[in-house]
């Protein structure tokens, strides 16, 4: 087995059972107070991607995000407690699932539709005006590119040339709104054409593929400093929200979600590697399950210990100015006496 | 003695736009028509040949990415200022100041800042009509998270925009269009001004005024017709958000008496937010508190209408006339 497929695997594995797990502990035991939007079978995105991330590369994610954070190389820990809502959370327990963010990891996501999206060229932006070698991953859903800001953000990515790699993850449904119903195009690519945008469409559910064609177009990037499009077609198996299914709603079909589960990401890469690298693979799998599974555990442990935060209203502001100010903050001239005999004049 | 020297509002404000863009290299300015014809009202004239078209530069009409453009850049610790001709363009931005930039601090735990500016125009005045006219300063003081400045004079201009861009909380910096041409004595260095100080401007013991932007002006216009016979206690309020109002209450314990102007509608008021903080603080007045703003409606282009909708220094007087039962 390649160092890349042992890899990719691994991601692939990391992001299910972390989702598992977190659906099996919700209930009945209700520590876990916020909504969640989990990413079982769409785990394609963030696995391949993260070979590629360097350190002060950003991701700016939707709100189904703990993919993208996991693959970010953002601590698992950190992120249980966050949906726990203590201290040791990512964001102090003020944010949950839907704003999960890092500072120090460079992740950010948001749950109100599109608005990581949009911060991305500003973001990029940064990285051009310091003059460094990184760039922006941002990811938006089939629903978030619904909005107006993102034919916004698209024009102003290509007009000042930012290195931004757009992921639409189209997953065909917002909330329990088919594409169908909102749209005349199947594909949210098709529609991007007219920006002079570089634009792919990846419609397998291969991670191997996923991964070259990753590969191609984040080196591209960091190398043309220009944003490229990249539509990966998936499917959610989860409900939209927590962790009890939603498909007694009908608002999907089970030929649809059959023909979906037959394309199961892991199971098939799985059976491939399998087929393969037999008894090796085995021993490998076995392996990475049980440190998983150790990982995950300890995690959940970890936000169990820690403690609530007790304080919340002061973080609304920073309160503090740039160190600059020092230098002149003493040129503080004589204000009151000045202006006592200078009354502004109108026009 | 030192000669004095005077500028204009506008002058002002491009002065402290070079002084922080030298001081600090992350300090950039961007949005449509910044570096063009009339230069945002003379205050971006010369940055552009003074800086390069990496600090300054125009954008499409894109307020809503813009605003998030800016956002994503200050996350990353540079320091735009984002321009819009007409505050009104910031109905479009409310989805970005309210569920991202507003918040970012907070849900964060403190750990994420957004050191932005966004420059606004209000155009009231000479049939600026119902979509280039209103304020809505009140509507952003709403928001915990943000900082809302209004500049009143030219030297404030200059001490308030420097620390807004210094300042490592999101700041909405409203210019009224009114006051551009007014002049004053500006010193030459950079300064700071605190942006939650309430500034003291007029001292008197007959009421209490407290005031915003171009209704400080007119409050101290109201004084000079005044003259000795009634003297204000004039207070200009800078910051609209994080009110810190001691020096108020403190005014109205001696004063009694308290009249809010304010360029802006009436309810859902600054003015209404400030007798409501004084009543809570229990100070007792020997008068019912009076505001003085715009009438509860959108504003009417004709001129005809136009001069009666905006208050003037003289309304001020009548209402100090009318609380003391003397007259100037």
């Amino acid at each position: 087995m390649k160092v890349y497929q042992k890899n990719l695997y691994k991601n692939l594995l990391y992001i299910r059972k972390v989702q598992e797990e977190i659906i099996k502990r919700y209930h009945p035991a209700d520590k876990m107070k916020c909504p969640m939007h989990f990413c079982i079978g769409q785990e394609i995105g963030p696995s391949a991607i993260e070979p590629f991330l360097k350190s002060y590369d950003t991701i700016l994610s939707h709100h189904r995000s703990h993919g993208y954070f996991l693959a970010n190389k953002g601590s698992l820990k950190e992120m249980i407690s966050e949906f726990y809502g203590k201290s040791s959370g990512t964001n102090g327990g003020l944010a949950g699932s839907q704003e999960l963010s890092c500072t120090k990891t460079n992740f950010y996501s948001g749950t109100i539709l599109s608005g990581a999206f949009a911060m991305a060229t500003g973001d990029a932006f940064s990285k051009i005006y310091k003059k460094t070698n990184n760039f922006t991953v941002t990811v938006i859903g089939d629903g978030g590119m619904e909005e107006g800001i993102c034919a916004e953000t698209l024009n102003i990515a290509v007009l000042y040339n930012l290195p931004i790699l757009f992921i639409c993850e189209n997953n065909g449904y917002s909330t329990h709104t088919g594409l169908k119903q909102r749209a005349e195009y199947k594909k949210v690519s098709k529609r991007i054409k007219g920006y002079n945008l570089e634009s792919h469409i990846f419609n397998s559910n291969d991670p191997e593929k996923l991964y070259f064609l990753l590969k191609k177009l984040t080196a591209k990037i960091r190398i043309t400093k220009k944003p490229i499009f990249l539509e990966i077609m998936t499917y959610r198996f989860n409900g939209h929200v927590g962790p009890e299914g939603d498909d007694h709603y009908n608002y999907r079909s089970k030929k649809e979600i059959n023909l979906w589960k037959r394309k199961d990401p892991i199971v098939n890469y799985r059976n491939k590697l399998l087929k393969k690298f037999k008894n090796k693979f085995i021993n490998f799998e076995n392996k990475t399950i049980s440190k998983l599974n150790k990982e995950i555990d300890d995690a959940f442990k970890f936000a169990e210990r820690s403690k609530f935060p007790n304080e919340y209203k002061k973080f609304n502001y920073q309160n503090t100015y740039s160190k600059i100010v020092k230098t002149f903050f003493k040129n503080d001239i004589d204000f009151e006496n000045e202006q006592d005999s200078h009354k502004p004049m109108p026009y | 003695m030192k000669k004095k020297r005077y500028l204009s509002f506008s002058e002002s404000i491009n002065e402290a736009q070079i002084q922080a863009m030298r001081l600090d290299k992350n300090v950039f300015i961007f949005g449509l028509g910044v570096e063009k014809t009339g230069h945002v009202f003379k205050t971006t004239t010369g940055i552009k040949k003074k800086f390069s078209s990496k600090r300054i530069f125009e954008s499409p009409n894109s307020e809503m990415a813009l605003t998030l453009f800016a956002a994503g850049a200050a996350n990353k610790g540079l320091r735009p200022i984002l321009i819009h001709h007409r505050v009104d363009f910031m109905a479009y931005t409310f989805d970005q100041l309210v569920n991202w930039i507003s918040l970012w601090s907070f849900k964060s735990a403190g750990m994420s800042s957004m050191p932005l500016v966004i420059r606004a125009i209000i155009g009231k005045g000479w049939g600026q009509g119902p979509q280039h006219a209103k304020t809505l300063h009140s509507m952003f003081s709403y928001l915990p998270g943000l900082i809302t400045v209004m500049p009143s004079s030219p030297s404030e201009a200059k001490g308030l925009l420097l620390s807004s861009i210094m300042s490592n909380d999101p700041v909405i910096f409203l210019e009224y269009r009114e006051l551009y041409n007014t002049r004053e004595h500006v010193p030459e260095k950079p300064y700071f001004i605190k942006l939650d100080e309430v500034r003291h401007r007029l001292k008197g013991n007959d009421i209490t005024i407290v005031a915003m932007g171009p209704s400080v002006l007119k409050s101290i216009k109201a004084q000079n017709i005044c003259g000795n016979k009634i003297k204000f206690d004039l207070f200009d309020l800078r910051s609209i958000s994080k009110f810190n109002l001691n020096k108020i209450y403190d005014s109205l314990k001696k004063t009694k008496r308290l009249i809010c102007v304010e360029d802006g509608w009436k309810e859902g008021s600054i003015s209404s937010e400030i007798i409501s903080k004084v009543a809570e603080e229990g100070i007792k007045l020997k008068k019912p508190p009076v505001k003085i703003t715009w009438p509860s409606s959108h504003v009417p282009m004709s001129y005809n209408l136009e001069k009666d909708f905006y208050f003037d220094e003289n309304e001020i007087v009548k209402s100090a006339e009318k609380m003391l039962n003397k007259k100037v």
